[in-house]
């Protein structure tokens, strides 16, 4: 494959599987959203503050100890590339969006990304595969300490940290975990759950935040409230809400496997078979299969695919990915055959290796 | 006339309806006819804007229209935001409205946040020191009114001194936030 390269370059750390129940928990991340007393907010400031504060935060992180940060402006990149940001979960839809006055400020493993001027001057963020959310904390802290040293910070002894937005004045900071929650979603019990966790001020939503569906059954829970309880109440909360939700979600899956294994066999396989053999693949589909071989991999049905292709699949079958992939802009009939065509790709290593040993039958 | 409902006001309205069995003309008076629920708005008020809703649900007050962006309706002095304005985007346009808007953000923020209307969570080191050093003048300053109260004026001069030292301390603290802006 000409583009291995490339697609070697665009996995980011949080994509390989890694840490506690990691079958379930896809990611964890951690965002700070901070302001520098004496600017307006990006909704309201001038052109010339908007690239005073992109200087202040650049030289805050790049100059003095050369951290290994990268600056770049949403100016500078073509639109597609922004958009791959977006698909690796590096930069938010807002971000990328804001190209006059947005840049990004990224870490050498990418697992901390600094959006400048997006809502709030700056939000720190912090990414970690798997359920590591003291990890992703006390990384993001360690920024925000850093940044604090150098940075004039907006900050209020009675309502805590300034944003633009009052739903995230006080800590700033959203905690959220991603989580693969199919036997959940195929049992309905889902929609039982969701209203339940809000009413303890956490929010289960699509895995791209605010009136997202949730493609291939991925969920992001998060902290809903920023006031009123520290960063460690939070943090506690959350992990409590999750480890609640992923044993429902194991309970459900034994469920599943022993009153309708067969059931559950037939669809975990024609998913696969579709992954490998399908010539064209709208994204819906693909991530349906996606969810239901991924499964398959956890439950133990199908023993010779890589959660880590899985992983990267997951990513690189968006638009932004494919087409940046192909190098060129695609219809959407081009998307859904280039789409075929990297699963057909990616999986046919396994049917090669299964090839050379086959299954007894 | 009388209203044919209440029989108490006189006719305001003639209201005529649509029925299966023809049209149907019926005298009411205002009251009447906006309790029948056939009018969507009193005739005495205009419907609810979606800014007077916001304002009532996040601030528990209407906000009438003749008060729009005056009478005191805070503006903030760095972006001219008003509160008005705020309820109406939700979003506050610099760290100054915090200031500006203070009396008022305690309803606003309870309603969002459960109730809860003050940080407790992360200090930054830069403020913390600050805090730090103010709580102690604050202690010390009631101290030193209980001594002079109970005519203890020898130590109440002692913590006097004490006060001052930490007043001096505390204007030699860089500004919070590392860059000195000369606060």
């Amino acid at each position: 494959m000409g583009n291995d390269k490339y697609m070697q370059n665009a996995v980011t750390g949080w994509m390989v599987p890694h840490g506690e129940h990691s079958d379930i928990v896809m990611s964890t991340r951690i965002r700070l959203a901070r302001n520098l007393r004496g600017f307006r907010f990006p909704i309201s400031f001038p052109h010339e503050e908007a690239e005073k504060i992109g200087e202040l935060i650049a030289d805050a992180l790049l100059i003095p100890e050369k951290k290994g940060y990268s600056y770049t402006r949403m100016s500078d990149l073509k639109k597609l590339d922004r958009q791959t940001l977006v698909e690796k979960h590096l930069i938010s839809p807002q971000l990328a969006d804001a190209v006059m006055y947005g840049a990004v400020l990224l870490s050498e493993d990418e697992t901390v990304s600094i959006m400048v001027n997006e809502e709030d001057h700056l939000r720190i963020q912090c990414i970690y595969p798997g359920l590591q959310i003291e990890n992703a904390y006390q990384k993001a802290d360690e920024t925000d300490n850093l940044l604090e040293s150098r940075l004039p910070y907006a900050f209020d002894e009675q309502f805590g940290y300034l944003t633009s937005c009052p739903s995230n004045t006080g800590t700033g900071m959203r905690a959220s975990v991603m989580l693969h929650l199919p036997a959940l979603t195929m049992t309905k019990q889902i929609n039982r759950i969701i209203p339940a966790v809000s009413r303890l001020g956490m929010t289960v939503r699509g895995s791209y935040g605010e009136g997202s569906e949730a493609p291939g059954n991925v969920y992001q829970v998060s902290n809903q409230l920023t006031l009123g309880k520290s960063e460690k109440e939070i943090l506690a909360e959350l992990a409590n809400i999750v480890s609640r939700i992923i044993a429902h979600e194991r309970k459900s899956r034994e469920m599943l496997l022993g009153k309708s294994r067969l059931a559950l066999e037939n669809r975990v396989f024609r998913a696969l078979g579709t992954l490998s053999y399908a010539r064209l693949l709208p994204s819906a589909e693909a991530a349906r299969c996606l969810s239901d071989v991924r499964l398959g991999i956890d439950l133990g049905l199908i023993e010779d695919v890589d959660m880590n292709i899985l992983n990267e699949l997951m990513v690189f079958m968006q638009s932004g990915f494919l087409q940046n992939y192909e190098g060129e802009e695609l219809t959407s009939e081009e998307l859904d055959s280039s789409r075929a065509k990297l699963f057909r790709e990616r999986l046919q290593r396994r049917t090669e290796d299964s090839s050379r040993n086959p299954e007894s039958p | 006339m009388l209203c044919e409902n209440c029989k108490e006001r006189p006719v305001s309205v003639i209201l005529k309806q649509e029925t299966p069995n023809g049209p149907v003309e019926r005298n009411l008076c205002d009251q009447c006819a906006f309790n029948l629920q056939t009018f969507s708005f009193s005739p005495q008020q205009e419907p609810m804007s979606i800014q007077q809703f916001l304002s009532q649900w996040l601030t528990g007050e209407a906000i009438q229209p003749q008060t729009r962006g005056n009478q005191g309706m805070p503006e903030c002095p760095e972006c001219g935001l008003t509160f008005h304005r705020f309820l109406e985007i939700g979003k506050f346009g610099c760290p100054v409205c915090y200031d500006t808007f203070r009396e008022r953000l305690p309803r606003v923020f309870g309603k969002l946040h459960n109730g809860s209307t003050a940080h407790t969570g992360k200090i930054p080191a830069s403020f913390n020191e600050k805090m730090t050093i103010r709580k102690k003048i604050e202690a010390l300053r009631a101290s030193m009114q209980e001594a002079i109260q109970e005519e203890r004026f020898e130590q109440a001069a002692v913590l006097r001194d004490e006060v001052n030292e930490w007043k001096r301390k505390l204007a030699a603290e860089p500004a919070e936030g590392g860059i000195s802006d000369g606060e």
